[in-house]
């Protein structure tokens, strides 16, 4: 049965708004990954560099087990996803051309996993890490499938704003930035604005912070102030609006001379 | 046709398919169409969509970096003569916006606010597969004449082929992997332009400018010197140097 986009956006939606933010968020949408995409294990990888970098959310135990062989290996679609920035599709394993990931694949084939697909997970220009779907027939994924994990992808992104979030320690204060469910309809879309991203490129210069978290930070900003993220990007855009390391916002004067 | 008109046609065709031979860059030509468009064609400003690989459109480039001209442009996500354009996968012509308001409602007030009076999509079309859609906007109604839109439709053509630059080419996954590594460039551009823009006090159309001058003067990708500032592995400090060096900023 041929599921629409529309749908599999609302079924995704509805499993990350029934569940807490963070892991139980991941883990929510992965289940929900095998229902919709005909496959029999979903996994979040995050692949932040260093000490960052593992399974964070999964639809099952043997999926994160599966997901973690790439990590313990240092080879994997998930690991080619980041890198690359694309999807990294091997839908037959034990196809005699494929020749990619010699030890991992054994080690899936052996757990009886014919098919995997990874999907890398995007918070604006860098890649965070990669959505693993894992198939014990063999066989491509689907285009209205493929669609949906692109979508899932997305959406992925959310949680993992929110372990950003709690790593930065923000979780303590009082107008710490949570990613309520209210955000939750459209968020990569309500973001994926061009002035966003100007803003974003404007706060990594004034606070000296990375691109991840100049995101964060803008958002946190829109959600306090009840605006939407390109409302307070264009005020920062315009010299009306300045965040400071404590997240609290400014109001310049606009008057700074431009060349 | 005037021999300035003529040399620049010839130019803007030049410099298209210059791209497309050796390393370039798409979001340099992507950016370059639709100046080459703006300034070509009796229209006010283009804005070119590209589609992600679930046929949503992102705004890839645009002739303009004016506010209501970008909020005009990304509306067309979700409703408006290029998104038609695309899904129809034919040209779409208006004359007259007025008198498409029930059809497009967001879109036409938004045009109204930036004073578009005609609206001309072209698809962006490589191979039986649409890319995204080219919009040319003016502030006046009327048609653009068919040799003007022959025109454009040229040059969209060229531009397609350099951003599915494999040949060999026709499946969907190899296009929308192509299609999304566009995008994500097109984000690391943006994110520049905002470091350099607050790092300099410049407005974004110049901090453009002196992204683009630092990448070709040291024989760079564009996207690749971007995603260097916008990651804080090259300091604006080197870009805003060698601007101040060409005379570019005082």
């Amino acid at each position: 049965m041929a599921l629409s986009l529309d749908v599999m956006r609302s079924e995704l939606n509805a499993a990350m708004v029934g569940s807490a933010p963070g892991t139980e968020r991941a883990d929510a949408l992965c289940v929900t990954c095998v229902g919709l995409f005909d496959v029999d294990g979903a996994a979040v990888s995050l692949v932040l560099g260093g000490a960052s970098s593992g399974t964070f959310g999964s639809s099952s135990e043997s999926s994160r087990r599966m997901d973690e062989y790439q990590f313990t290996f240092g080879e994997g679609p998930c690991l080619d996803a980041v890198t690359s920035g694309t999807s990294v599709l091997a839908p037959d394993l034990d196809a005699p051309q494929e020749q990619r990931w010699p030890v991992l694949r054994g080690a899936l084939l052996e757990d009886g996993i014919r098919g995997v697909f990874a999907v890398p997970i995007m918070i604006t220009s860098v890649c965070v890490g990669a959505l693993d779907l894992f198939r014990s027939r063999p066989g491509p994924l689907d285009g209205v499938a493929l669609a949906g994990a692109l979508l899932a992808a997305e959406l992925a992104s959310m949680p993992l704003l929110d372990l950003m979030n709690e790593a930065r320690d923000l979780a303590d204060r009082e107008d710490a930035p949570v990613c309520s469910t209210d955000h939750l309809e459209d968020p990569p879309v309500e973001a994926d604005r061009v002035e966003v991203y100007q803003a974003t490129g404007m706060l990594i210069s004034a606070l000296g912070v990375d691109a991840d978290e100049a995101l964060v930070r803008l958002r946190a900003h829109a959600m306090a102030t009840d605006q939407t993220a390109s409302q307070v990007a264009r005020s920062i855009i315009d010299r009306r609006l300045m965040l400071d390391r404590d997240d609290r916002g400014t109001t310049g004067d606009g008057g700074r001379s431009r060349r | 046709m005037t021999e300035t008109r003529e040399h620049e046609i010839i130019r803007s065709f030049v410099d298209l398919s210059n791209e497309l031979v050796d390393d370039y860059d798409v979001v340099e030509m992507l950016s370059q169409l639709t100046s080459h468009c703006a300034s070509l064609l009796d229209i006010s400003s283009a804005g070119l969509l590209l589609a992600d690989g679930r046929g949503v459109l992102h705004l890839m480039a645009s002739s303009s970096e004016r506010t209501h001209h970008l909020e005009l442009f990304q509306i067309q996500r979700d409703e408006g003569p290029c998104l038609d354009c695309y899904r129809e996968q034919q040209p779409i012509r208006v004359a007259d916006l007025e008198a498409e308001q029930a059809r497009w409602p967001q879109f036409c007030e938004a045009a109204r606010v930036v004073g578009f009076k005609s609206v001309h999509a072209l698809p962006m079309r490589l191979k039986g597969n649409v890319l995204g859609t080219l919009g040319l906007f003016g502030e006046q109604t009327g048609s653009l004449e068919d040799g003007d839109l022959a025109l454009a439709q040229a040059l969209v053509h060229v531009a397609s082929v350099a951003i599915v630059n494999e040949r060999a080419a026709n499946d969907r996954e190899t296009i929308n992997a192509q299609l999304q590594h566009a995008l994500t460039s097109r984000i690391a551009v943006e994110q520049a332009k905002g470091v350099l823009a607050h790092a300099a006090d410049l407005d974004m159309s110049s901090a453009f400018t002196v992204l683009r001058r630092y990448a070709r003067d040291h024989g760079r990708k564009l996207s690749e010197v971007a995603a260097a500032v916008a990651g804080r592995e090259l300091a604006h400090e080197a870009l805003i140097q060698h601007a101040r060096s060409v005379a570019l900023l005082p």
